[in-house]
């Protein structure tokens, strides 16, 4: 005997769970959208505050602006950004608006960055690479390149990387890439003021780099480990205090 | 491209395997007080019973099949063996000979040339008389409280036709052994479920024991496809007769050792589903045929076309993130770092809480058919294997069986199938 109660009885339960799953995976996509917002709010005050404190350069020394004073909220927002443009999809208009939200604010950080390099000289001169991708499937290599450079963001913390989607509709970005003359033709990556276009591994993308950052990048690093064995607290400052100190020797 | 269609159409699959999940549980729950009631109860009368025992080839498991049989708890004057050596070549025949020597009251040996299970079974049929038939292949035992397990059932309802043991996997050693020992656990809990619906599926060759009037209603054993345990069900069905489980009825069947015999094994037995299931699907959608025709048995039909598109899917994802693993390494080398704890990064997709409530469902299946059982198994100890393997090896044989059915291919490989 079939009991047609019970077969409706699963179908609202069934129904239920799919429901309750359904909405908890909303609220946490929201949430998750919620947390990039905010930090870029962050982030946006951060480079207010430099911007602010730039403008008052004329009447505080150089040496008073520390590295602190770019984000270094950047790097981990944009690996957030990604995960949440894979989990609800390069179309969705949230991600389309965080993604314009993040290119802007990387603009105004490397605008800062050069500004200070500009205003202070060598000693702050920020070693940067501008890289453009697409993820439209026009790009065989932009993948490849993804991984090369967040290996060399592993391998040198002071190499401040701004990448930026080829394809969205964002004058600024327009801008920039008529600015480094980068036609369709991808990934395109800037270094220095010069634009390679196709793939470069870590150790060719190396090469183009200038020696500051790797001379930068292992006295800090050596400095780091002897400081956190004799008196950790003082780690942060030591380490500044190091690199800031090399770069200038170095230059 | 291909993996949003994949992901797209996962979704519909994913609320039917769920809405069958709630449906057994609930209806496992339902019955639950019943189901316990039924454990503590004994058969006290005793009917005649003749269990027909094929051989082709079972000088290895033959003696403890039989010496199972001789220690049931059962009136040795009601309990009749029929062993039926099928045309062995080894010396499966002289075995059987020695324990007809031995207990020529109770068991007799017929031989004849090799034909195939369905003819042993039959023959063994056409030479008994008593109230109840049953089956037990030659390298399967019983505990020794089966039979009288079993009787219960058909003593207590007079509408109950025939009634299906729980079977385990003997002494599970090897891999692939640990593998059938939980699946076969699980179907402890699906068999018993599937018995309170009247939809079971199959009256598995080992010792599922029938009325004789279910003989002379709908015939004696066919060929079937070689899944002649299947095709008499369906029949069973098609002519309303009742079949039920007994949980506590032990039977242990040696399962196939290697991955090669379990392949040809579970090919055999995917390929005699969908060949019978197309051949009676007048049963499909049906609803004098009850939760068998309308629920039971269209799912497990478009289960073998969802377990081959789930394996595609998982494949393909599996598959993408090797390639980027690979893509990676080719790039910038291995560099491992330590994984570091961020909410962030969880993934809280529908598909994912979907698929962890359904895991969640299917280990408290398998809970319940442990508990079902009198014989507890290293569940820790086989899990492992189970889980790892067997959502990649189910493919394999549902995929060829259902090219095999397609192109109408001849079934050579059923040689190759040590377990007939």
């Amino acid at each position: 005997m079939m009991d047609t109660k019970k077969y409706i009885f699963t179908f609202a339960i069934t129904s239920a769970i799919f429901a309750t799953a359904f909405f908890a995976s909303t609220f946490f996509s929201n949430k998750r959208v919620e947390s990039v917002k905010s930090i870029q709010d962050n982030i946006a005050i951060d480079i207010l505050s430099s911007e602010t404190q730039f403008s008052l350069l004329g009447e505080v020394p150089c040496s008073n602006v520390g590295e602190s004073s770019l984000s270094p909220e950047l790097s981990t927002l944009g690996d957030k950004l990604s995960r949440t443009e894979a989990d609800r999809g390069a179309e969705d208009n949230d991600v389309v608006y965080l993604k314009k939200y993040y290119s802007l604010l990387q603009i105004k950080d490397y605008l800062l960055s050069k500004k200070l390099a500009n205003k202070c000289g060598a000693a702050k001169k920020p070693i940067f690479i501008i890289y453009f991708y697409s993820n439209q499937g026009d790009c065989a290599d932009c993948e490849k390149e993804g991984y090369v450079l967040t290996r060399l963001r592993e391998i040198y913390p002071d190499l401040r990387i701004y990448s930026f989607d080829y394809n969205l509709d964002l004058t600024a970005i327009d801008s920039m890439k008529t600015i480094y003359r980068v036609k369709s033709s991808l990934p395109a990556l800037v270094i220095e003021d010069k634009t390679y276009i196709g793939f470069k591994t870590v150790e060719e993308l190396e090469k183009l780099l200038p020696d500051t950052l790797k001379v930068a990048t292992t006295t800090a690093s050596l400095s780091k480990k002897v400081i956190v064995k004799q008196n950790p607290p003082k780690v942060t400052v030591t380490a500044t205090t190091t690199v800031a100190t090399t770069t200038k020797a170095a230059d | 491209m291909i993996y949003p269609i994949l992901h797209g159409l996962m979704y519909p699959f994913l609320f039917i395997s769920m809405y069958f999940q709630i449906f057994l549980l609930t209806t496992f729950f339902e019955n639950k007080k019943k189901i316990k009631h039924e454990e503590k109860q004994k058969s006290e009368v005793y009917p005649t019973v003749t269990i027909a025992v094929p051989c082709w080839n079972e000088e290895k498991t033959l003696a403890g099949t039989l010496d199972s049989l001789l220690q049931l708890d059962y009136p040795k004057d009601k309990l009749s063996i029929v062993i039926v050596d099928d045309g062995s070549l080894d010396k499966t025949l002289a075995i059987a000979k020695v324990y007809e020597f031995k207990n020529p009251n109770q068991i007799k040996v017929i031989t004849k040339e090799n034909g195939g299970k369905h003819t042993a079974v039959n023959l063994a049929l056409a030479s008994s008389t008593s109230d109840l038939f049953g089956c037990l292949d030659a390298d399967s035992f019983v505990a020794p409280n089966a039979l009288r397990s079993i009787v219960y059932y058909l003593n207590v309802d007079s509408t109950v036709m025939a009634v299906v043991p729980c079977i385990h996997i003997r002494n599970p050693r090897t891999f692939v052994q640990r593998i059938q020992a939980i699946e076969y656990l699980i179907n402890i809990f699906f068999r018993k479920t599937y018995g309170e619906l009247d939809a079971i599926q199959v009256a598995p060759g080992p010792f599922s024991i029938f009325r004789r009037e279910v003989f002379d209603k709908i015939g004696v054993y066919r060929k079937a496809h070689n899944t002649e345990d299947f095709e008499i069900t369906l029949r069973m069905h098609r002519a309303h007769l009742k079949i039920m489980n007994s949980h506590k009825a032990l039977v242990y069947t040696i399962g196939p050792e290697t991955f090669k015999g379990f392949f040809y094994q579970r090919l055999r037995w995917a390929r005699g589903f969908l060949e019978n299931a197309l051949d009676y699907r007048d049963l499909f959608f049906k609803k004098e045929y009850g939760n068998f025709g309308m629920f039971m048995l269209p799912i497990a039909f478009l289960f073998v076309f969802y377990g081959l598109y789930a394996a595609a899917f998982i494949i393909y994802g599996l598959f993408s993130q090797v390639i980027t693993w690979f893509t990676r390494f080719m790039v910038v080398g291995f560099h491992p770092h330590f994984p570091t704890f961020d909410f962030f990064y969880f993934n809280t997709n529908v598909m994912s809480f979907v698929t962890m409530v359904m895991f969640s469902m299917f280990l408290l299946a398998l809970y319940v058919g442990n508990t079902l059982s009198d014989d507890k198994q290293e569940f820790f100890k086989n899990f492992p294997a189970y889980f790892i393997v067997y959502p990649f090896f189910v493919p394999l044989f549902l995929g060829r069986a259902v090219i095999d059915t397609f192109f109408k291919r001849r079934n050579e490989w059923v040689l190759q199938d040590t377990k007939k």
